[in-house]
Order: C-alpha cells, then structure tokens, then sequence
C-alpha cells in the first residue's frame, strides 16, 4: 500500500473518563451511543426472558400482573427508544464523517449534546422502576385513556413521558446534525451519487426523523398537559377523543419502523458487496427505493388502526402493500450483488444472510397483517408479535450484530473472533426462530398479546415452552458475543486497517481512525473509491 | 376458476388435517367463512414468495463460494432485468389488494335488518351484552366471564362501545375483532353457523387484569335462543349441546 500514515492512532484506551464525558469527536460520540445501546439490550433482553420464564407455562406466578405490564413497557421501550434507534443514530455518527472523507460532524458540539440528553432520557425512563407505583405499565405505545391519570394514577409513566420527550428532541437534532454534514461536508469528489449506500440511508432516515418525530413530541406533551394540566385531549367525556393519541402516536410510529429498518438496509448493503467481492447492484434503484419507502412510509400510520371502526382501511391498506414493492427491489439488489460473485462466509455476511433470511418472512407476514381481513384475526395476537420481532430482532438486531462485527476492527483497532462470532451467530439464528417462529400459531389460535398468564388451552403450553427455550439459546449466543468483545479487547493483537477489503473511506485510514480521520484521501470517482484506489486494473469503464 | 377453488379447498383440508390444534380456528360465521379464505390466499402466496425469495437468497451461496483470489466480473446493473422486479411484486400486491378490498366490504357489510340486536359495552375488565329490545342485561367481572349467546344462521348485529379505556372484542374462532373505544360505537354483524361454545377476549392491553377480561360465546339453536328469550337470559333452558371451541 503506498499510503504511509505515521501519525499515532488515537489508541482510545488512553483517553480518560474526563475526555469521553467532554469528547465532541464523532467518534467518541458514536461509540458512546452505541455502547449506551448495547447496555440497554442486555437490560431489555433480560426482561425479554422474564417473559419468557413467565409465559413458559400456563398458569405461572413468577410474577404479577402489575410487575408484567411494567416488564413488558421497559423491554419494548428500551429496544426501541434505547437500543435500536440509538445504535443506528451511533453508527452513523462513527461512519458519516469517515465514509464522506470528511474530519468532524458539522456540530459537533450539537453532537455531544444529543447524546447526553439521550443518556438522561434512558434514566429517566428507568427511573419510574424506583417511584411509588412503579415504572410505566402502559406498553410502548401508550394508549390514552390507559394512560391518563385517572388511570395510571403513578409518577413512572411521566417519566416514561419526559424521557421519551427528551429522547425525540434528541433524535429531531442529530437528524439536523446527519443532513447538513452529508450535504456540506462531503470531501471533493464525492458526489451525491457517489455516496455509500449506508450513508444514502441516513439521508432518508434523517428526513423521516424530522418529519415522525415532531408527532411524537405533540402527542407526548399532549398526554402530560391532559395529565397534570386539565387538557382533555383524549377525554371523550369531555368531548376529545382517545382516537386522535393513535392517529398521533402512529403518524409517528409508524415510521418509526422504518427510521429502525433503512439504517440497517444500509449495513447489509455494505457488507453483502465486499463478501461477494463485487459492486453493489442496481446502486440507483438501491437508493430510490430507500426514498420510495420513506415517501409511502407517511401515508401508512393508520394500519395499526383498522379494527378501531373510524379509518378508511382500503387507502392505508393499498399504500402499506406497495411498500413492499420498494422492499422487494432491495432484496434483488442484495441477490444482484452476490449472483456471479466471490462470496466469503465471514461472521458479518452471515448475519447479512441471517438478516435476508429473516427479514423476509418479516416482511411477508407484514403483507399479510397489511391486509384489514386478515388483521382483524392478527392484530393484538401472538401472530403480531412474531411479526414485528421477526422485522426488529431478525432484521435490525441480526444487522446490528453483523455492523460489530464488521466495522469492530475500525472502531476499536482490535479483531473480534471469528470462530466465537460464528457461534454467536449461529446460537442466535437457531434461537431466534425457535422463540418466534411458533409465535405464529400461537396467534392465529387466538393468544392474544401483553397477557401475564394464560389458560391450558390445547396447544398452548407446548408451543409456549418452546418459544421460551428458544429464548434461552439466544442468550448463550449473546453471552458468547460478550465473551468475544471482553477477550478481543484486552487482547494486544492489532486489527489491520483494510482487514475485509472494504469499499468506503472508512479503511482508507488507520484503524482506529485518528483525531480528524484522515491524514490522506484517494481520488473519489465511484462509491467505493478504497477498491478503484487497490485495484485500478478491476474499475468498471463507465464509472463516472 | 373452479381448479383454484379446488386447490384452495384442498390445501385447507391438508393444513387442517396436518396442524391439528396449531392451526387457524375453522370460522364459526358466514364472515369468518370469508376471512378464512383471505387467509389461505395470503399464506399461499407468502409461501410461494418464501420460496422464490429464499432460493435466490441460498442459491449463489452455494454456487459462488470463492474458489480463487481473483475477482470475479464487476457488473453492477441490468435495467431490464430491475424493471422486471420491480412490476413483479407491484402486479402482485395490486392482485392481493383487490382480494383484500373485495372481501373486508363483504365482512364489514351489515345488513338492513338484523335479526337480533346486543350492544357491548367492554369496561375494566369485563363486559356487559344488553340484548337490545329485552330487559336481558348479562354483566361479568373478571373472575366470572359473562355468556353472550346467539342464535346459528341468524344475523345478529352487535353495537361496541367502551365506558373508560380502550379494549377489543376478540372470537378467535369468528376470525374478528374490534376495538371498544369511549364515544366511538362500533356496530358490526356476526352470523355463527355453528352451535357450540367459543371462547372470547379483550385483546388490547387495558390495565392489569387484561388477561382475566374473557367471556364465552354460546351459539344455539333457533329454537333454544326463542326460549332463552322468553325466560329472560336463563341459561338453565337451553340444551347441552355443543362443546367448548
């Protein structure tokens, strides 16, 4: 390699405590979020199993209905608010700058900011555990009138809602922050259409940021104004109307699915080409459809509401079908990409596998509950909740897995194992399935979601059983994967700068990447300018 | 036309007979009737795309492993080959969407005249069936799941509301729900076309006791429900038959 960067890289280890709480450093910043993230699964995980433990037979008194319901608000928050949206907002601040060759964030003290206020709203959140009445019982989305105060008479669930206020301003500001450094900081050379397919999906992710999460932050401060002020927004007895909190909550939430997906679109469309040793295919298509899915991802809020009797069902179910025509273009950009290719099973393209291979019956049993008929038996049930963890664990999680284990070498200097990695991901896959795949039929046979206890119904017990032992295999897949990161980080052995053959900037500087990132830049003349820079015999003529 | 119909009717007997109890209650009304058939569309075609989707997925892993260092041809695009895969699905959802809609007015459809006539009223966490026209109030609590009993083959139309926070009136074996929501009357028909006992919940989460918030459906013969009437909602008149569902 001709390049020679004899500048140190900033060991991270040598920075103390009073330097990570003061860092503006993007990368500081996103390892922060990240392992802020990481921190919150192994808190929603282990409440996961408590579900597990407690659903893995009929009739259980592990615990109570009170202490259930605030379990099973705390796992679906914390996943969402705390782990999945942070990690993707955490990875992009580590990769953005480094993948646009360019030195910083564009506000970098913007950036720290954001992260501090989502390191308290996670506190907060938790906090509810200590109050009298306990932490927020209302599941994630919170329904009014369940809600209000005449209800849910405890403290938990105002913190429950100023956490998630300080999380979706948070959010609001490193969509800003994401936008303007993608738009103006870009190093010469590197066109819009030039740009990695990760950072092609932060641009729409931001956008959806800024359009969903305003809703969020109105209905939230709506719900406390009912609550302590007298508002009666969502009072029907007063003439307001508990059904405006879900067009609220929805116009947010649902893309709000899609703000946890298309990062992650993006990390498969990263690892998938440099294990196939080939471009990435249909790059154009690839990056419309990112945009298509976040246009048609505005228009679909209301598929969560079809049984309540007041939405035109016909409209938000036409638009929810057609994002998956937008979805099925990526998923032939990513067989485009390996057909005729070179294709290295590493523990990164496996969890890429893993995540297709999941994500699509995601994605088809989301057409499914698409449908208003088939809804009317889903919705609420087992089957939805296989479902959504088959798009959020087997999708997002398997990507966010597979984004460690491919950038860990660029972010910390160090190589994760990959024999440990493989049975990381092997324990996960095999789990993963086992908890939710029978899900499915728990559901269409009527067991309905968010229930403590259940009665031996024919059937129920055993498909129970094994979604709660599937659960178990999945834990020992993630203590091996801590395992993996305790040992490779005290390890001395250096991770090489390029150790997959990357495509973006990111390996074209040292791992980890110094103070600013680069000390040099190749000539940028197509989305993977390291590859044309190693291999000039190998550049496609009709790259502009 | 007919051969599809007969492909439908056979693959429901195959997945009834291979599943047992796993499987999608058969429909107790004329609606489910309906909403079953929505259901084996969808699982055909989802089933048919898993395994398009999940061939072209495993095939080049197998096929294309590295054998060598050397790269192997660096295309990128095809845009007949992207047109293509883009129309494919879109012609497919257009497809299930006309399913979807043509069925869902069907299901949702209620008739000029009904029957017989309940308006529920879901409150934390039990439900109240007022048979509208009678002084017959049928009121549970959590522990003591109410009876809502209908006549078979005969339209009966139900009037849905809530008297505090959101709840749903779910039959798994009518494949239907719907939500129960304060200042919003959901009126839907439901007519059962066999006699028996099925099991009912609420379905969105509404507070602790969510779970405990069930009741069970009693579908009866004409004859029995004309009597039950008539004795004022006393169960003791009508006969056993019919197993729980």
């Amino acid at each position: 390699m001709s390049r020679a960067i004899t500048t140190a890289p900033s060991s991270l280890a040598h920075h103390g405590i009073i330097e990570w709480l003061t860092s503006t450093d993007h990368k500081h910043v996103g390892i922060l979020y990240m392992c802020t993230g990481i921190f919150y699964f192994l808190v929603a995980g282990l409440l996961a199993l408590v579900i597990r433990a407690q659903l893995s037979q009929p009739e259980m008194t592990l615990v109570g209905p009170h202490q259930y319901a605030q379990i099973f608000t705390l796992h679906g928050t914390a996943m969402i608010f705390l782990f999945v949206v942070p990690f993707a907002l955490g990875l992009a601040n580590f990769l953005i700058p480094l993948q646009i060759g360019a030195p910083d964030m564009a506000f970098p003290r913007l950036n720290a900011f954001t992260y501090w206020l989502f390191f308290f709203a996670g506190l907060t959140i938790f906090s509810g555990a200590l109050v009298n009445g306990g932490a927020a019982a209302t599941g994630w989305y919170a329904y009014a009138p369940l809600s209000e105060i005449s209800v849910s008479t405890g403290g938990g669930q105002d913190l429950w809602i100023v956490g998630l206020l300080m999380s979706s301003i948070s959010g609001i500001l490193t969509a800003v922050n994401f936008i303007t450094t993608i738009f103006l900081y870009r190093a010469p050379g590197m066109t819009m259409w030039r740009l990695p397919i990760f950072t092609w999906e932060m641009v729409a992710t931001s956008l959806l940021i800024l359009m969903a999460f305003p809703s969020l932050a109105a209905v939230l401060a709506m719900l406390f104004i009912d609550r302590h002020f007298g508002g009666k927004f969502f009072d029907a007895t007063a003439g307001g109307n508990p059904v405006l909190y879900q067009h609220l909550f929805w116009f947010f939430g649902h893309p709000e699915v899609y703000i946890m997906i298309l990062p992650f679109f993006g990390v498969i469309s990263e690892i998938i080409p440099v294990f196939s040793r080939k471009p990435i295919f249909g790059y154009t298509g690839l990056v419309l459809s990112a945009f298509a899915i976040a246009g048609l991802s505005m228009g679909v809020w209301a598929h969560h509401m079809f049984t309540t009797g007041v939405v035109t069902n016909a409209f938000f179910a036409a638009v929810s079908f057609l994002i998956a025509v937008p979805t099925g273009v990526k998923f032939f950009n990513w067989v485009g990409t390996m057909w005729r290719g070179s294709i290295v099973f590493t523990t990164p393209m496996l969890f890429a596998i893993g995540f297709m291979l999941n994500f699509l019956i995601g994605g088809i049993t989301g057409v499914m509950v698409a449908s208003p008929p088939i809804d009317f038996q889903a919705k609420d049930s087992y089957f939805l909740v296989s479902h959504f963890h088959y798009v959020l664990g087997g999708g997002s999680l398997f990507a966010i897995f597979g984004a460690i284990y491919f950038w860990f070498p660029k972010v910390f200097g160090k190589m994760l194992s990959e024999r440990l990695g493989m049975s990381c991901f092997w324990l996960l896959f095999i789990g993963f399935n086992t908890t939710f795949f029978v899900m499915q039929f728990l559901g269409v046979m009527g067991m309905p979601r968010r229930i403590y206890t259940y009665p031996a119904l024919p059937g129920w017990g055993t498909l129970n059983l094994i979604a709660s032992i599937g659960s178990l295999i999945m834990a020992v897949g993630v203590l091996v994967f801590v395992w993996d990161v305790v040992t490779a980080s005290l390890s001395r052995k250096h991770a090489p700068d390029d150790p997959w053959g990357g495509y973006s900037l990111e390996w074209w500087t040292t791992s980890p990447p110094p103070e600013y990132n680069f000390t040099s830049l190749p000539p940028i003349r197509s989305e993977r300018p390291v590859f044309d820079a190693k291999h000039p015999e190998l550049v496609r003529s009709g790259n502009s | 036309m007919r051969s599809a119909r007969t492909l439908l009717a056979t693959s429901l007997l195959l997945c009834t007979a291979g599943c047992g109890v796993y499987a999608l209650p058969a429909g107790a009304t004329t609606q489910a009737q309906v909403l079953r058939q929505d259901w084996m569309v969808f699982t055909l075609a989802g089933l048919f795309v898993a395994v398009v989707v999940f061939g072209l997925i495993l095939f080049p892993l197998f096929v294309w492993r590295r054998r060598s260092n050397d790269y192997p041809v660096q295309f990128s695009q095809n845009s007949k080959l992207e047109l293509i895969y883009t129309i494919i699905p879109l012609l497919m959802v257009i497809a299930l969407f006309a399913v979807t809609y043509r069925d869902e007015i069907i299901v949702e459809h209620l008739g000029a005249h009904p029957a017989n006539t309940v308006d529920v009223l879901a409150f934390q966490w039990s439900w109240r069936f007022h048979y509208v026209g009678t002084a017959i109030n049928i009121v549970g609590m959590p522990n003591a799941p109410p009876q809502l009993v209908l006549p078979v083959d005969e339209t009966t139309r139900i009037n849905l509301t809530s008297s505090d926070v959101n709840h749903e009136f779910w039959v798994p074996a009518f494949l239907f729900k719907r939500d129960a929501i304060a200042g919003v009357k959901n009126s839907f028909d439901l007519r059962p076309i066999r006699v028996g006992v099925y099991l009912g919940r609420c379905a969105e989460f509404c507070g602790f006791d969510h779970a405990l918030m069930t009741f069970t459906v009693r579908v009866v013969s004409q004859a029995d429900y004309a009597r039950w009437l008539r004795a004022g909602g006393s169960s003791i008149v009508l006969s056993s038959e019919g197993a729980t569902l």
